[in-house]
């Protein structure tokens, strides 16, 4: 594949990236959510499938694969049983309004391409508009999980965050080194699993979301 | 000695504690656990020590991934020192809160306890001696996982609110110093370097480009400022730091918030390198001031003793960063001499705020009153570790407060020391209104006059000799030991 191809396909699955995101922020019912931080996770898959024929780094494949099992797969499987677990199928009812919340994200999205302007020779580094998609896609994260009330929104968010920061670490000419990758995904497995943890023993304890706690203060 | 045995050295301290909590999980008697948690600390500061030794005759070290320099030793002595302080104080704390139902004594709880707290103990040895930065950032990560479920422990809903705060908020903020990293990367990738290593960026940091690792910086200060506790990304500190158990507060605020710290600077020195000092120094200086400013009426209000300790912390974070803010060698050695002296001093202050609410089955300074009538050892330590805190003479604190003091007047920072001089003064204040009231006022009727327990005693002696050491005179080995840190800072 030529540059240019590549460069293409990076910037329509950026596109794409970003469009899930604001699935992810409209998303009205948890389940909406998580099927689309998986979508998310699967387009990061694809992108990884992407540069490493290109790139000929077989490092590449490997993360595209493990991106695929774990981040498309496993943790949202893990977010689905919690979500039966608790059984809550209450609408999500976020602190502020939908419309508020795209029109910061498209603020956010606006900074993001305005910063990466800003730096011209780096684009020799990172393939195309990862950069910038890879910002948004990683403040956006936070403001899901800023924006939303329950314990599982914000893990939503968090793996939206980190699907950002792999977006951009791809993007970069050899990519992190492999075994890096790798730890980052175990960590992210590890800390997903003692959150999921977490939510379930305070349902069992007190019968509340563990986001919705705030006795501690001052 | 000989150079493969330093290189053992290298890949077998992260092993010692994970041996040692592998081997917690063969037993269930609390006496052997405590014994087993004593030796595998005793090991790790022995080991420590022998590399200390080793870096100090031969220049730094490096094995894979991992590598010593004199700036990782300055952090690693801290790390292995307190918990071997932690592992001596804990034998007496923990039959106290299994007998008071703060710790639940069913076997596996205790076995698994002791078996994270290794763990947390390893993390923080990778952190500490990661050359490579993606391995930092793992570690790093590690670090939360462990210590949230520590954080957690005893099972109570503030307990688990606090630990979940913990995660969420760190997870986040870690996930900037992912990016940042990930930018960094991206420069060095671009300047010629082919791995993530510290040592090889730093050969080609003059080389990289400027704009990048300006973001790159700050998103790792945001990142791991976050897990540092620098304001205001310090919101997980203070419910984290009162929720745990003592000696994993302990822990918390003497250790894990420096290694957070080491990787700030390790970032700042190549900021440094590629885009002048003046540009990361700013950045410090903006979140050291602003830590120490927030804490400040946080402290003067407080009625929680252990949430109280935990804004303090945010304070000293901030004076540190101030140090390697003003820069030049006197600050950067302040600052380091800071992180020492904080991390015993409040390791310190946890293990007598910890035996002070056990006594009194409150963490409220209005009912902890006149401990010196009840546990007259424990109080005077108590009562050390605050005018240590404060920034009384001849303890260490005030020694490392005035070199970092000084080096902003020599760099002309006079907004900077102004706000820093006053705000150190109403904590002062503050401070000893508090530890005041608790050691003399006078005491409830119905306190639990019993005698005071060796163990928790003797670790807390240990810091308390060494942070009235330090205050007096700084030993030659030391000296010189962060004296060539600060260079590899100052460069």
């Amino acid at each position: 594949m030529s540059p240019e191809v590549v460069q293409t396909i990076i910037d329509d699955l950026g596109a794409l990236l970003l469009f899930t995101m604001i699935l992810i922020l409209a998303a009205g019912q948890i389940y909406r959510a998580i099927y689309a931080v998986a979508t998310q996770s699967f387009l990061i898959a694809v992108a990884g499938a992407v540069l490493a024929t290109a790139t000929g780094n077989p490092d590449l494949w490997v993360i595209a694969g493990v991106t695929l099992t774990v981040k498309t797969m496993v943790l949202p499987f893990v977010l689905h049983r919690v979500v039966q677990r608790l059984n809550v199928r209450r609408e999500v009812e976020p602190v502020i309004p939908v419309g508020a919340t795209l029109a910061i994200a498209v603020v956010v999205v606006v900074m993001s391409f305005q910063l990466s302007a800003t730096l011209g020779s780096v684009h020799q580094a990172i393939t195309g508009n990862a950069l910038p998609v890879g910002i948004s896609l990683t403040l956006l994260g936070v403001l899901v999980m800023a924006t939303g009330q329950t314990a599982l929104t914000q893990m939503v968010g968090l793996f939206a965050s980190e699907n950002g920061i792999f977006f951009t670490a791809m993007a970069v000419t050899q990519g992190m080194p492999l075994i890096i990758e790798i730890g980052v995904i175990l960590d992210v497995i590890l800390a997903a699993l003692v959150m999921a943890i977490m939510v379930l023993r305070v349902r069992s304890t007190v019968d509340a979301d563990i986001a919705d706690l705030d006795e501690l203060r001052g | 000695m000989t150079q493969p045995i330093a290189e053992t050295l290298l890949w077998a301290l992260p092993l010692v504690p994970v041996v040692t909590a592998l081997l917690m999980l063969t037993t269930s008697d609390r006496r052997i656990l405590s014994a087993i948690d004593l030796a595998g600390s005793a090991t790790l500061l022995a080991l420590a020590l022998v590399l200390a030794d080793d870096v100090a005759a031969h220049g730094p070290r490096a094995l894979g991934v991992l590598r010593i320099d004199d700036l990782g030793l300055v952090f690693l002595l801290l790390l292995a020192l307190l918990t071997m302080a932690v592992s001596i104080y804990t034998v007496g704390w923990l039959k106290q809160a299994v007998a008071l139902g703060n710790m639940r004594a069913e076997p596996r709880y205790l076995r698994s306890y002791f078996a994270l707290v290794h763990l947390f103990v390893a993390t923080m040895v990778v952190t500490v001696l990661a050359d490579n930065l993606g391995v930092l950032w793992i570690a790093m990560e590690g670090t939360t996982i462990t210590s949230a479920v520590l954080v957690g422990y005893h099972g109570h809903h503030h307990g688990l609110e606090a630990a979940w705060k913990y995660i969420i908020v760190t997870t986040i903020g870690i996930s900037f110093g992912l990016f940042g990293t990930v930018l960094v990367y991206a420069a060095a990738a671009q300047g010629g370097a082919t791995g993530m290593g510290w040592s090889e960026i730093m050969s080609v940091a003059p080389k990289l480009d400027p704009g990048i690792v300006r973001i790159g910086f700050i998103f790792v200060v945001v990142g791991y400022g976050t897990k540092a506790g620098l304001a205001p990304m310090h919101l997980w500190l203070p419910d984290a730091h009162s929720q745990a158990p003592t000696p994993v507060s302990a822990l918390l605020s003497g250790v894990l918030i420096k290694c957070a710290l080491l990787g700030i600077i390790r970032f700042q020195t190549i900021a440094a390198a590629a885009c002048g000092t003046a540009f990361p120094a700013q950045v410090l200086l903006v979140f050291g001031l602003v830590s120490v400013v927030v804490a400040t009426p946080f402290i003067l209000t407080q009625h929680d003793l252990k949430r109280l300790l935990g804004y303090h912390s945010v304070e000293h974070v901030g004076i540190v960063a101030l140090g390697l803010g003003f820069g030049g060698s006197i600050g950067t050695y302040g600052a380091l001499l800071h992180v020492i002296n904080h991390g015993v001093t409040k390791a310190l202050a946890f293990f007598a705020a910890g035996t002070a609410i056990a006594r009194f089955g409150s963490r409220d300074m209005t009912i902890i009153r006149g401990l010196f009538g009840v546990a007259p050892i424990g109080a005077t330590l108590l009562m050390l570790a605050a005018l240590s805190l404060a920034g009384v003479p001849p303890f260490s604190i005030f020694v490392s407060e005035l070199l970092v003091l000084r080096a902003g007047i020599g760099g002309a920072h006079w907004v900077a020391i102004a706000i820093f001089l006053a705000m150190v003064v109403i904590i002062f204040a503050g401070l000893l209104h508090h530890a005041g009231g608790m050691v003399f006022g006078k005491p409830a009727a119905e306190v639990a006059r019993g005698r005071e327990a060796w163990s928790p005693l003797f670790g807390m002696m240990l810091l308390a000799a060494i942070m009235i050491l330090l205050g007096l005179t700084i030993p030659a080995s030391f000296d010189g030991l962060l004296r060539r840190a600060a260079e590899i800072i100052v460069g």
